[in-house]
């Protein structure tokens, strides 16, 4: 006449559920149900590092700045089966010297793909993959935008997720995340990306996470461009420190700051971004 | 650019060891609740399909592994013996054993198909100074398996008319907050409420603070199990009632576990159950007349394990303000086939070792009588009457609730939304991963974060 129990390490899994997420790939979002994350993210960039990741200080007067909103809706199709899509809005001013500037602005690349996870670690972690399609919004004569590259492209993404193991952390998760892009164009690029992800929670409602990115594209144009958005061959890392908040169950925030300390033929800059999750 | 290169490499590196390290961890601890490991030869099967149950068209498979924990080389035999789930022998083989001392070995067990239905599988190890026996079960296709409904004439109207008489009972609800319960996180209040027969029987009220409005986590207690409050949910409020004669509902009813489903059990009028079965629609009751506090009536899920488990059914059933159910390891379900698997256990189990006991100790009291009461109790009767979504959860090892009687039970909700998970190791309870997998597919049906 046993009942059944639900341990306390039950509980403590449980918790898992309860924490909002920074990152939401390889989470499954759960059949049937929603998730809507409006974020606005600010860059600003003014020294650059070389083709041999040397530091070149900017020139005075020249810099470059985005403003971006992006919003990201993914639906659970079925437990493992999830339907994202990715839509950036760019504001951009590049600004040349001697009071000169370029302004451009529109919607950026899309996007959409489908989300499965393979394999679910007794609820504790997942392991998924994410195939998408990436589609320009804009328009680009010569395949060059300030928007993007102008092409459409794929990718390919396996993410593991879940619960910090006992041996690190009681409580918190993880995501890391491995991606391979490739743009359909003679000059590429090809990309490879990590995503590291760390959340721990520092109080009922409140945590803190760092994100780690790794980054680089190939390709045999290696013309340097301020606009990130705009080149072909570079690298950088990229440390971001989130601060999160759970306004209610269905509604969290997150803060976030940083700052590439390390690139190749790319800008050096610090942003920050502002993520809405709406879980519905 | 090395730098970048050297990142790529040793990031995924260093996830996939840390994956590999805590994957590892988790299987150890599952590994270390489900199996004895301890003895000089142990043996450790695992079946071919994940949940142990297979199809009936595909062999039964086990993997046997075989640990020599000693430093001495052993001899002996190693056997299997299937029987059907009553105890009648299908077949005995048996193979040579000689195995080093600290070493391992592992077998396949490969059986022909069989028909719908649960299977006991016993592997046993004999040695000249060693004897054991592993006891497993699988199902095939439990999905199928049908039994016969014994339902009497006037089992609608008997409900029928017992509701009416719940309804007739004031409940005279009090609500108490308990401040020495409470936390910064939840609020505790003990409840009140008159039930059948005007019988006094309480509850645990917990309500987070955190918001408005919450789905409600209905639980109904196991067998002379006391309920507490439930401080675990942080999304629901949990509502625990003790029915009487548990918990702190014992002012009038007050039995130990021995007796405690006998009470009355030659009368179908006033059969302890009757009134328990009444307690549970009361607390639905108290749901619904409390909704200033928070309470979403639009989402109330009743869950129970063992005689939970029924109760949980039968509140269902009866009462279509319940929107989900979830179960372990329901009792008492197909009450007439758990008499006839139960007659074969070597050493008599709750229920029928107490029904069996009453039986032996009233010279007046036949099966019919008793069963002339069960029927109007039997979960299995009120199975039908379930529409909303259901997810049920069994041990294959359960002797109290056989997995056969569970199934049955389960094959006649007449919900077209229901699902089962069956835990290969557990007897009567359920696993972890069930209870992880419970809390998504609620989160799924009630569309909650």
């Amino acid at each position: 006449m046993k009942k059944p129990r639900l341990s306390a390490l039950t509980v403590c899994l449980l918790l898992l559920f309860v924490l909002p997420y920074k990152t939401f790939a390889g989470f499954p979002i759960g059949k049937y149900r929603d998730i809507v994350v409006p974020s606005f993210s600010y860059y600003s960039q003014s020294a650059h590092y070389d083709v041999n990741g040397n530091f070149i200080k900017g020139t005075p007067g020249v810099n470059f700045t985005s403003f971006s909103a992006n919003l990201y809706v993914g639906y659970g199709i079925s437990r493992r089966l999830d339907l994202i899509v990715s839509v950036p809005y760019l504001y951009q001013v590049n600004n040349l010297g001697n009071g000169k500037s370029i302004i451009s602005q529109g919607a950026g690349d899309m996007v959409a793909g489908l989300s499965y996870n393979l394999v679910n670690f007794k609820y504790v972690r997942f392991l998924s993959v994410q195939v998408s399609g990436v589609v320009p919004l804009y328009t680009a004569s010569s395949s060059t935008s300030a928007l993007g590259l102008g092409d459409k492209g794929a990718e390919v993404k396996l993410m593991y997720c879940g619960a910090l193991p006992s041996f690190i952390a009681d409580k918190g998760y993880f995501n890391a995340e491995v991606a391979y892009r490739r743009y359909f164009n003679f000059q590429g690029p090809d990309q490879v990306s990590f995503l590291g992800t760390v959340g721990y929670p520092i109080s009922w409602h409140n945590q803190v996470s760092l994100d780690v990115t790794v980054f680089r594209s190939f390709s045999p144009n290696t013309t340097f461009n301020i606009n990130y958005n705009a080149e072909r061959d570079y690298a950088f890392v990229k440390p971001q420190l989130n601060f999160g908040h759970q306004f209610s169950r269905r509604f969290s925030m997150f803060l976030g700051g940083y700052y590439v300390p390390y690139g190749i033929n790319t800008g050096l800059g610090y942003g920050g971004s502002v993520v809405a999750i709406f879980k519905l | 650019m090395k730098r970048i290169c050297y990142l790529f490499c040793l990031i995924p590196l260093f996830i996939a060891g840390n994956a590999l390290k805590a994957n590892a961890a988790i299987q150890e601890v599952q590994e270390t609740q489900q199996s004895d490991e301890s003895g000089d030869i142990v043996l450790k099967p695992v079946p071919k399909s994940e949940n142990g149950v297979f199809k009936k068209n595909e062999p039964i498979v086990y993997r046997l592994q075989i640990t020599n924990n000693t430093n001495a080389y052993k001899e002996g035999k190693i056997s299997y013996l299937l029987t059907t789930d009553e105890g009648k022998k299908i077949r005995l083989d048996s193979v040579r054993l000689a195995i080093r001392g600290n070493s391992s070995k592992e077998i396949l067990v490969k059986l022909l198909p069989k028909p719908t239905g649960f299977y006991r599988l016993n592997f046993m190890v004999n040695t000249p100074d060693y004897d054991d026996t592993v006891r497993k079960v699988f199902g095939v296709d439990p999905q199928e398996i049908r039994s016969k409904l014994h339902k009497p004439a006037d089992f609608d109207a008997f409900w029928k008319q017992s509701r009416e008489q719940l309804e007739k009972v004031a409940p005279r609800y009090r609500v108490l907050e308990r401040k020495d319960l409470s936390t910064d996180k939840k609020k505790v209040y003990a409840v009140e409420m008159h039930s059948f027969g005007n019988l006094l029987i309480r509850g645990w009220l917990v309500i987070p603070r955190d918001g408005k409005k919450f789905p409600v986590h209905y639980r109904v207690p196991g067998y002379v199990v006391t309920l507490n409050p439930n401080m675990d949910n942080d999304d629901f409020i949990a509502f625990d009632i003790n029915v009487r004669g548990n918990g702190n509902s014992k002012d009038v009813i007050n039995i130990g576990t021995d007796n405690y489903c006998l009470v009355n059990v030659e009368s179908k009028d006033k059969y302890i159950y009757r009134g328990v079965y009444m307690d549970c629609i009361r607390g639905l009751d108290f749901l619904y007349d409390h909704e200033n506090l928070g309470i979403d009536t639009s989402k109330i899920f009743v869950e129970g394990g063992s005689q939970g488990g029924a109760l949980a059914l039968i509140t269902a059933a009866l009462d279509k303000r319940v929107k989900l159910l979830t179960m372990q390891v329901p009792l008492y379900a197909d009450i007439h086939d758990n008499m006839n698997i139960s007659a074969s256990y070597d050493k008599q189990v709750f229920p029928f070792k107490v029904f069996r006991r009453y039986n032996d100790i009233h010279p007046g009291f036949t099966w019919d009588k008793f069963f002339s009461t069960f029927d109007y109790y039997d979960p299995q009767n009120f199975a039908p009457m379930v529409k909303c979504p259901v997810l049920m959860g069994i041990g294959l090892l359960d002797q109290f609730c056989p997995p056969r009687c569970s199934m049955a039970l389960f094959n006649h909700i007449g919900s077209n939304s229901k699902e089962y998970v069956c835990v290969p190791n557990s007897t009567h309870e359920v696993n972890l991963d069930y209870f992880m997998f419970q809390n998504l597919w609620l989160r799924e049906k009630f569309r909650i974060p």
